[in-house]
């Protein structure tokens, strides 16, 4: 049962294409699993239509719809990504961006409990990665100076302030420092949106830091 | 319970847009797309200038292209589940979020398609309601006090963040976070039940 979500702010940028293309990514991730973030996006896409139909309407060239009439039985059909059920694993959305096969990524261990894998998504400003807990495992304490959204996709895992289940969205700025922690039961898998590099407080990881490095390039 | 034009007060318009757009899915009829083209063509170029420069640039083109992609999937449309102009809207916000990242040069797997996908409900009861919540929205949008519509307009129409529109109007982004919220109670969004 999704009990986390995204709040006001993030699906109102979300519906209005305000919002950078990785978190966009993450909102909608967490749609798939939540009727109630459905709903409220159906009506937050409605208000955009409503603001749309108030728009002063600029006039278009004359020969414009002309033009677009000639051109209507000569445009081939978009090709457009159709949702496939996935046979197993990550989400349609989530395997379109790993582009090969989840044991092939090119994975970085953080410790032995946790690894860590960067996806390109083409935002410029955020980093999106997957993250790979064992079971009962914990990602080492960490801070960051940004903001960091988390999509649990497989499993379910414990922090300070609570426990996250397939389908929960956190979001969490600079001041939490926290060490989530896999249940023992199974591994857990969650995508993870950064703005600003995280940085592991335990001086043991710093150098495997893979964060640091991506932003370096 | 049709859904549309009983449950939707200020419909009769947007009935004759689902018109057009049904005749232009079934029997592709280019008079009904003239209209159609009349209508929105010159909302969807607002709403190009409204976007980022770059892409108001090409203001014409997104017209172009968005009333294209409306010719071509007018048969997917289904008046049960979205009015018109909603429908059209989100092919508009498709096409400039996409044309945006095409002239930015982002190099991404990701289109907007993917990022919105169809989440109509197949549930016919939700789709009633769904359509009740548009009407509502829509009744409710012109009593919002400016200081909140216009907030709204600019992350929406403008395709703004939060903190951008702080920025621009020179308000603590508290300030517009918490307008952005009693809109929502205004307008009756995401409350909790
Ligand atoms: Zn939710």
């Amino acid at each position: 049962m999704v009990s986390h979500h995204p709040d006001t702010r993030l699906l109102n940028e979300h519906a209005a294409g305000a919002l950078d293309l990785a978190p966009s990514v993450c909102v909608t991730l967490h749609l798939n699993y939540c009727e109630q973030c459905r709903r409220a996006h159906r009506q937050l896409r409605d208000l955009g239509a409503g603001l749309f139909d108030r728009l002063p309407p600029q006039a278009v060239s004359e020969n414009l719809m002309d033009a677009v009439m000639a051109r209507l039985d000569h445009e081939p059909e978009p090709l457009s990504y159709r949702a496939t059920a996935a046979a197993e694993g990550c989400p349609p959305l989530v395997q379109r961006l790993m582009q090969r096969d989840y044991q092939d990524l090119d994975w970085r261990k953080i410790g032995s409990q946790v690894r860590i894998c960067h996806l390109r998504t083409g935002d410029q400003d955020n980093e999106f990665a997957l993250y790979h807990i064992r079971a009962g495992g914990r990602i080492p304490r960490h801070t960051h100076r940004g903001t960091e959204l988390t999509l649990v996709l497989e499993g379910s895992f414990s922090d300070e302030s609570g426990h996250y289940e397939a389908g929960d969205f956190l979001m969490r700025d600079g001041h939490n420092q926290h060490t989530p922690t896999a249940t023992r039961d199974r591994d857990c898998i969650c995508v993870g949106v950064l703005d600003a590099p995280v940085r592991f407080t335990d001086w043991r990881f710093r150098a495997a830091n893979p964060f640091l490095r991506l932003n370096a390039c | 319970m049709s859904g549309t034009a009983a449950d939707n007060p200020g419909g009769k318009r947007d009935d004759e847009w689902s018109q057009c757009l049904e005749l232009i899915g079934r029997a592709r009829d280019r008079a009904a797309f003239a209209r159609l083209f009349t209508h929105f063509a010159p909302l969807v170029k607002a709403f190009a200038l409204g976007g980022s420069p770059l892409a108001a640039s090409h203001s014409e083109e997104l017209v172009q292209e968005v009333m294209i992609k409306v010719w071509q999937k007018a048969s997917a449309f289904d008046a049960r589940k979205a009015s018109a102009s909603t429908w059209i809207y989100t092919i508009a916000r498709n096409c400039r979020t996409d044309l945006y990242r095409r002239l930015q040069k982002f190099d991404t797997p990701i289109s907007a398609d993917d990022i919105w996908p169809d989440m109509d409900t197949g549930d016919l009861f939700a789709a009633v309601q769904s359509n009740r919540d548009a009407s509502r929205v829509r009744g409710l949008l012109g009593e919002l006090p400016h200081e909140q519509a216009q907030i709204l307009a600019k992350v929406y129409m403008e395709g703004k963040s939060h903190s951008e529109v702080a920025e621009e109007l020179d308000l603590p982004l508290g300030t517009v976070k918490s307008r952005v919220r009693l809109a929502m109670n205004k307008l009756q969004l995401m409350v909790e039940k």
